[in-house]
């Protein structure tokens, strides 16, 4: 890097009524997009001076909205409506993955990880097995402990597509990681498929 | 000459002492300095031009050392805003009021870029310290590396100073929160990326499980149809219900590659648990 005082000056230009920069060069152009980015989020906020709010209170808007979508997936879920609640919990994702940049990555995972597995719960309930498996696989990345559901979600989802080999690991990973976990006597059920898998697996 | 050695050998000092106040007239107190003061100069001079000599070397070495990170970009971006003559910079649109100044909230966007830029490299220089220093009492690496990143590390610290008194300006103690903001916004960058990676995976997933699926039913209607040459396995999986029947024979053909390894492995398991 150069020293402390130095730097290159950039061609920059401004829009005088969307105030978007641009620049002529065009190795610069992710970085002027995420400015662009970053100030329009700047601008939507109402705190005095503009400034983002330290990440650690987050404005409940936002997530009284997310957890009432939640909600009606989830009474939708019982109905059997599977398919009307996939359509809300595909609402609260996105919704929660548009917060603000700045705000707390640890909420946004502890919400994503929750709305994920339902949505896995809601893609077994219509067979759609990739789909669930791919969703308990995402919901098993943002939360690893005390996620038993999701484990054997998605060991189940491979069970049903007959990838065998590929869900004895995985419900084996999952089996370490949870026994460590806080729900440690939760693992019933995660067993119970393990032992399943190995009986298929054994008699083939 | 001769005489003189002569008469130095064979007289008494007297003699000298009168021959040398002849030849050499007193000499004032001063002149008399001028050779020690010439050798101390020519000593403490060449010992200074060599040591300034030595020392400009070794700083041109060190500016000559590559740099830890790439250009700063994040902060060339708000540094150049900051110098943006922005009557020019927003002539685009000729028509159109021309912009007075860049407005504030352009400046903080750019500001919390360069920070979150900061926070990555920081954090880069924070891991790889470490191990660094491990290969280096190990000698695995040169000095230059470390002295590349101590520079790096001094850099980044005088970086982060510049960024709090750059955020104090724009608004009161925005300097305390403003890392803890570009924090929160590498772990959410870092979130989204991993989300992003593993639904990647959808698409592929469900094209395979789809064409799985067909191949599968048409299996299954044609073992219906020649139920009597129905194969043997064909015959044992098809025990339970319909979607059972699915569910095993879909294990079949996976299993063909790796299945007695696999037996093995489940076996050994199985006693361990047992």
């Amino acid at each position: 890097m150069d020293s402390v005082e130095v730097f290159h000056q950039l061609p920059l230009t401004i829009d005088p009524s969307t105030k978007a920069l641009a620049s002529t060069d065009p190795s610069l152009a992710a970085e002027i997009e995420e400015v662009n980015k970053l100030h329009r989020a700047l601008l939507s906020l109402d705190t005095p001076n503009q400034v983002p709010p330290p990440p650690a209170p987050v404005n409940p808007k936002r997530s009284v909205q997310i957890g009432k979508m939640r909600e009606t997936g989830n009474a939708s879920y019982k109905k059997g409506a599977y398919a009307d609640a996939i359509k809300m919990y595909d609402l609260a994702i996105r919704m929660a993955s548009e917060r603000p940049t700045w705000e707390a990555a640890g909420l946004v995972r502890e919400e994503l990880g929750a709305l994920y597995n339902n949505r896995a719960q809601a893609n077994m309930g219509l067979q759609a097995w990739a789909d669930g498996a791919v969703d308990a696989e995402t919901s098993v990345e943002m939360k690893r402990l005390g996620n038993v559901k999701a484990w054997w979600r998605r060991g189940q989802c491979l069970k049903e597509m007959g990838r065998l080999e590929e869900a004895v690991d995985w419900v084996d990973t999952g089996l370490e990681w949870e026994r460590a976990g806080p729900e440690k006597n939760g693992l019933g059920e995660l067993e119970a498929l393990a032992r399943e898998l190995r009986k298929a697996l054994g008699r083939d | 000459m001769d005489n003189s050695t002569n008469s130095t050998n064979s007289s008494s000092s007297n003699s000298t002492y009168e021959n040398w106040q002849a030849q050499q007239p007193p000499k004032s107190f001063w002149t008399n300095l001028t050779l020690p003061i010439l050798y101390l100069t020519i000593l403490i001079g060449s010992l200074y031009t060599f040591s300034t000599l030595y020392r400009k070397r070794q700083v041109n070495k060190a500016a000559k050392l590559e740099s830890w990170f790439p250009p700063h970009q994040a902060r060339d971006v708000y540094l150049s805003l900051l110098h943006l003559d922005p009557s020019e910079a927003s002539e685009g649109a000729d028509g159109e009021k021309k912009l007075s100044k860049v407005p504030d909230s352009v400046l903080k966007a750019a500001l919390m870029r360069r920070a979150l830029e900061d926070i990555q490299r920081i954090m880069q220089l924070r891991t790889s310290k470490p191990a660094l220093q491990n290969l280096l009492q190990r000698g695995s690496v040169g000095d230059e590396l470390w002295q590349r990143l101590l520079r790096a590390e001094k850099e980044m610290e005088e970086e982060v100073k510049d960024v709090v008194n750059e955020a104090n300006a724009f608004a009161p103690n925005w300097g305390q929160t403003i890392f803890q903001s570009a924090n929160e916004m590498h772990q959410n960058d870092l979130l989204r990326k991993s989300i992003a990676d593993i639904q990647e995976k959808l698409a592929a997933d469900k094209t395979w499980w789809e064409g799985r699926r067909a191949g599968m039913q048409a299996e299954l209607l044609q073992d219906l149809d020649t139920d009597g040459k129905a194969s043997e396995t064909g015959q044992k999986k098809t025990g339970g219900s319909d979607d059972d029947a699915v569910l095993v024979e879909s294990g079949g053909p996976a299993q063909d590659q790796g299945g007695a390894g696999a037996k093995k492995n489940t076996k050994g398991k199985k006693g361990g648990g047992a």
